[in-house]
Formats: C-alpha cells, sequence, structure tokens
C-alpha cells in the first residue's frame, strides 16, 4: 500500500510552529437563488489555533465546503470578518493568498497535463525556476505516495489516485494554512485510514494550520485537536469537541465517549425530516 | 481499433478508384459531349499538358500565397478577437453586431469593395480569404474560451492565477477542440474565398483559369483540371490542420 511519507523523524513539539492562526468571526455568506437568496453560513464565528488541526464535522449543506472557501479568500462574506496571522497584523485573506493551500473535494485536475505539471502548477504560476519546481514536485508527489504515476495524466488515474494529485499540489506551496475539502473520500475505508495516520505523521513534522472537512466521525477524532460540528443551513458552529489524545494515534483510537459526544452534537443539529440520518463510520 | 496508416490508403485509394471508374462510365454511357462533362482521362491528358506548359503552377501558385497568408493572418486574428469576445460580455456586445453584419454581407459584394481600397493586388485577395475564415474561427474560438470547467476556473483563481494566466494555462488548451473545429471549416473557406477574389481582381490563380478556359475556349477539360487542383489544395490543407490538431490535443 502506498504510504504517505514524511520528511524525517519527528517528536511532537520538536517541530517548529509553521502555522498561522485563522479567526472567522460572525460570518455570514450568502448566495442567490431562485427565491431570494440562499444563507450558507450565519453569524458563524471559530478560532482556529496556528499549527493547529481542525476538523469541521456537519450535516449536508451546512457550509462546510462554503466556510473552506471563505477562508481562502474565494468568496468574501456578505458580513463578519475572516483574519489569518498573529493578533496584530492579522489579514483578511484574499483569492490566490499565498498563505493558504486549498485541496478541492473534487481533485481538478488539468487534463491535458501530466500529474507532475499539475502539482508544480502553483510554482511555475508563481513563476518559480524550473529546476526547483521539478524537486519540490517530486518531493511533495513522494509525500502522498504517488510517485510511480508522475508521468500519467489525469484521465489514467484512479479516484484515489486523482485526489492524492490534488491533495500533493496543496502540499508543494508548503502554506501555512492548508484546507482539505474531504480529501481521501474516494478512498476505500482501509486505505483511508491508512492515510488518516499518515496525514497526521505529515502534519506532526511540520506542523502547518490544518482545517479538514469530513463526514467521518471515526476520521475526526483519528485527527483533530478539535473537532467543529457545523449546524443545518445556514450553517453556524453548533460546538466544538476539544480531543486532547495522545498522539501519533493509530487506526484503533479508542475514544468511544467522544464519538458518542460528536454524534449526538450531529444528531441535534439535524433538520428534522433527516433525522433518521446516521453519520458515517 | 485504430485502422494502421497503410488501411486508410487502400481505403482512401480504392474509394478514389470507385469515384473516377463511376465517373468514366457516366460519360460513356450517355454519350455527354467533352464540352460538358470530359471524361477523366480526357481530364488527366489535358492536366498533364497543362503541367507541362507551366500555365497549371504559375496559377496554383498565384492561389497558394492568397490562401496562405489569408487563413494565417484571418485565422490570427480571429483567435485573439474570439479570446477577446469570449471573455468579456462587454466586448461581445459592443462588437457582435458588427461582425455578424460583416458575415451576413456576401463576401462576393465586399470583394469589390475591398479591392477598390486596397488596390486590386495581392492584399486586396489575401484580405478577402483573411475576411471569408474569420468568421467561423472567431466565434469558435469565443463559445471555446467560455466552456472551460468553472471549477477548474476557481481552482486556478485559489492558486492566485493572473486574468492572461487563466487564458493561457485553462481556456485556450480547454478551447483547442472546439478552435480546431474552427480552423477546419476555416481553411476550406479559404480555398473559396481565394477563387473569389481572384473572379473580382486577378489575372493569375485556379480562379482566373476557370475564367480563361470558359471564355472564348469551352476548354472544359482545363476546367476540370483547374477544379481538381482546388479540391487537392482544399483537401491538403484540411488535412494538415488535421494533423496540427492531433499534435496538440492529448485524447481524453
Amino acid at each position: 500500500m502506498a504510504q504517505l511519507q514524511t520528511d524525517e523523524g519527528h517528536a511532537a513539539g520538536a517541530v517548529a510552529n509553521g502555522g498561522l492562526a485563522v479567526h472567522i468571526h460572525d460570518v455570514t455568506v450568502s448566495f442567490p437563488a431562485p427565491e431570494g437568496r440562499l444563507t450558507a453560513l450565519h453569524d458563524c464565528s471559530l478560532d482556529v489555533a496556528a499549527g493547529s488541526l481542525t476538523v469541521v464535522i456537519g450535516p449536508n449543506g451546512s457550509g462546510k465546503s462554503t466556510l473552506l472557501r471563505v477562508i481562502a479568500g474565494l468568496l468574501v462574506p456578505d458580513a463578519g470578518r475572516v483574519t489569518i496571522g498573529p493578533a496584530p497584523d492579522a489579514e483578511e485573506p484574499r483569492a490566490g493568498d499565498p498563505r493558504v493551500g486549498i485541496a478541492f473535494q473534487q481533485p481538478r485536475l488539468l487534463p491535458w497535463l501530466t500529474v507532475t505539471e499539475n502539482v508544480e502548477l502553483p510554482l511555475s504560476l508563481a513563476g518559480v525556476p524550473r529546476a526547483e519546481r521539478v524537486e519540490r514536485a517530486a518531493a511533495a508527489l513522494r509525500q502522498v505516495g504517488i510517485s510511480d504515476a508522475a508521468r500519467l495524466r489525469p484521465a489514467e488515474l484512479s479516484g484515489g489516485m486523482a485526489q492524492r494529485a490534488g491533495l500533493a499540489r496543496a502540499l508543494v506551496s508548503d502554506p501555512p494554512v492548508l484546507l482539505l475539502d474531504e480529501p481521501f473520500s474516494a478512498l476505500d475505508a482501509l486505505t483511508r485510514e491508512a492515510f488518516d495516520t499518515e496525514l497526521q505523521r505529515l502534519w506532526l513534522s511540520r506542523r502547518r494550520t490544518l482545517i479538514l472537512v469530513t463526514h467521518s466521525v471515526s476520521e475526526a477524532v483519528r485527527l483533530a485537536d478539535a473537532v467543529v460540528v457545523l449546524t443545518a443551513r445556514p450553517g453556524s458552529v453548533a460546538r466544538r469537541v476539544p480531543i486532547e489524545l495522545p498522539r501519533p494515534r493509530g487506526v484503533d483510537v479508542a475514544a468511544a465517549e467522544l464519538d458518542e459526544e460528536i454524534r449526538a452534537a450531529l444528531a441535534s443539529v439535524h433538520p428534522p425530516e433527516l433525522a433518521a440520518w446516521t453519520p458515517g463510520p | 481499433m485504430d485502422a494502421g496508416p497503410v488501411r486508410r490508403l487502400v481505403t482512401a485509394v480504392t474509394s478514389l478508384a470507385v469515384f473516377v471508374a463511376a465517373w468514366k462510365i457516366l460519360t460513356v454511357l450517355t454519350g455527354t459531349p467533352e464540352y460538358i462533362l470530359p471524361a477523366p482521362d480526357v481530364v488527366a491528358e489535358r492536366g498533364m499538358r497543362a503541367i507541362g506548359s507551366g500555365i497549371l503552377w504559375q496559377h496554383l501558385w498565384a492561389t497558394l500565397i492568397e490562401v496562405v497568408p489569408g487563413f494565417a493572418l484571418g485565422g490570427v486574428t480571429a483567435i485573439a478577437v474570439g479570446v477577446a469576445l469570449g471573455k468579456s460580455v462587454v466586448i461581445e456586445r459592443v462588437l457582435s453586431p458588427y461582425i455578424v453584419a460583416a458575415q451576413a454581407v456576401p463576401i462576393l459584394a465586399l470583394a469589390p469593395l475591398l479591392d477598390i481600397w486596397f488596390g486590386g493586388g495581392l492584399v486586396s485577395r489575401v484580405l478577402v480569404v483573411a475576411l471569408i475564415v474569420f468568421f467561423p474561427i472567431a466565434i469558435a474560438t469565443m463559445v471555446g474560451i467560455r466552456s472551460a470547467d468553472p471549477r477548474l476556473r476557481e481552482m486556478l483563481r485559489s492558486l492566485g492565477a493572473t486574468p492572461g494566466q487563466v487564458t493561457a494555462r485553462l481556456e485556450i488548451p480547454s478551447a483547442l477542440p472546439v478552435i480546431f473545429g474552427g480552423l477546419r471549416v476555416g481553411v476550406t473557406l479559404a480555398v473559396i474565398g481565394a477563387v473569389v477574389s481572384e473572379w473580382v481582381s486577378a489575372s493569375t490563380g485556379l480562379g482566373v483559369l476557370i475564367n480563361i478556359a470558359d471564355q472564348g475556349l469551352f476548354d472544359t477539360p482545363l476546367m476540370f483540371v483547374a477544379l481538381v487542383a482546388l479540391a487537392i489544395i482544399g483537401l491538403a490543407f484540411y488535412g494538415l490542420v488535421v494533423q496540427v490538431e492531433r499534435r496538440l490535443i492529448q485524447p481524453a
């Protein structure tokens, strides 16, 4: 099985914190809809510590992806404010903000480029010299375990490989804030667990701020410093559950109580017509 | 499975042979006189004489130097304008009525005007060719530019791509198959444009050769020689465009 590889040996705390804090304050986002506007997020507030790993979970349509877009500066909120950085000189993100990297739910690879060329894209857009691009893209591909696929085109990849290529593209510029929207949804359960472990190791070795969206409660507990449960649309933070389990956590992390707490929070925020819905594995 | 080049050649030659045979049989069975429908062997013989005397080359060359620069000029301008039309709704609103109007006026009616404006030389004939190829290529480019996947646009925006980078990295590559559709139409129109421009003002060219063969001479076999030469030019350039397209566009 391919593995996410880390750069070197590590011990939690020994690595410099290279992340930036993210503050989300009373953010409201709405979209034009056939009748009036559809409010995706309403008065959503959240503080994410620099170098922490936050997992966002919530029912469908609770604005999880919208929240990531606002943090990435791709959407400007109707009201409220998002800032990135330490208090005095925190700045609002803008589209293409070099402080933020995002991996979308779909890999969004350019079909006419090879995997390597796709991963190099953020660097070539920024005018990084070729030799350095090649080297850094190769390193990013090693990290996500698809070096073998470097010269393939997206059409030749499986869903999971394409997702990993998208992840490598987000990793290649090593941004202080990394946003992942269901990064492993195309992987089977076993591979996914292995990747969660490797992602955790990668994060431990680098300590960037990582915000990850998922539907999986067990994945949330395995990875997070804090699990943020969003309400149904319009989304806002229903609960913030700190996960203070020792790291590195394995696949068999025993946290039945936390699991139960998050599931209960999810059940409580579900719209009534979806009451029968049970959260994923 | 893709047919090999040998197999494709055999198919083409067979189809040509059947066509020529049917043509020959038609002339023999109906007894049509030569000045109405000459038999293929008569046309071939007239063609050899036209080649031998150098007259065919002279006129073929005259047409080629209209078709090639005209297609290149019209094509490059059309792609540039098409990109602008595709990227800006304002530009499209302002320009498209004029572009459509210019296309709606028959080229045969515009050619004399260009002839007056630019003198009866090569320049005005190249412009006629450029004008006739412009429309299909510009519209194809505009449609292609707009067809770029909005999710890929957002991805590039998240990476801080400038509008120019979005055009170069996403819009043009994803528009290429559509642009080449326009180029295929345009390259065959280029030959038509060349003949039209020659009928308005020229002393050499395959269009002129048809007129020479027609007026007074009733040299119908020579007309057919010119027609076949025009068809070959059209096929050759069309094939060239298809080859370039194959090189540039990866099978998805």
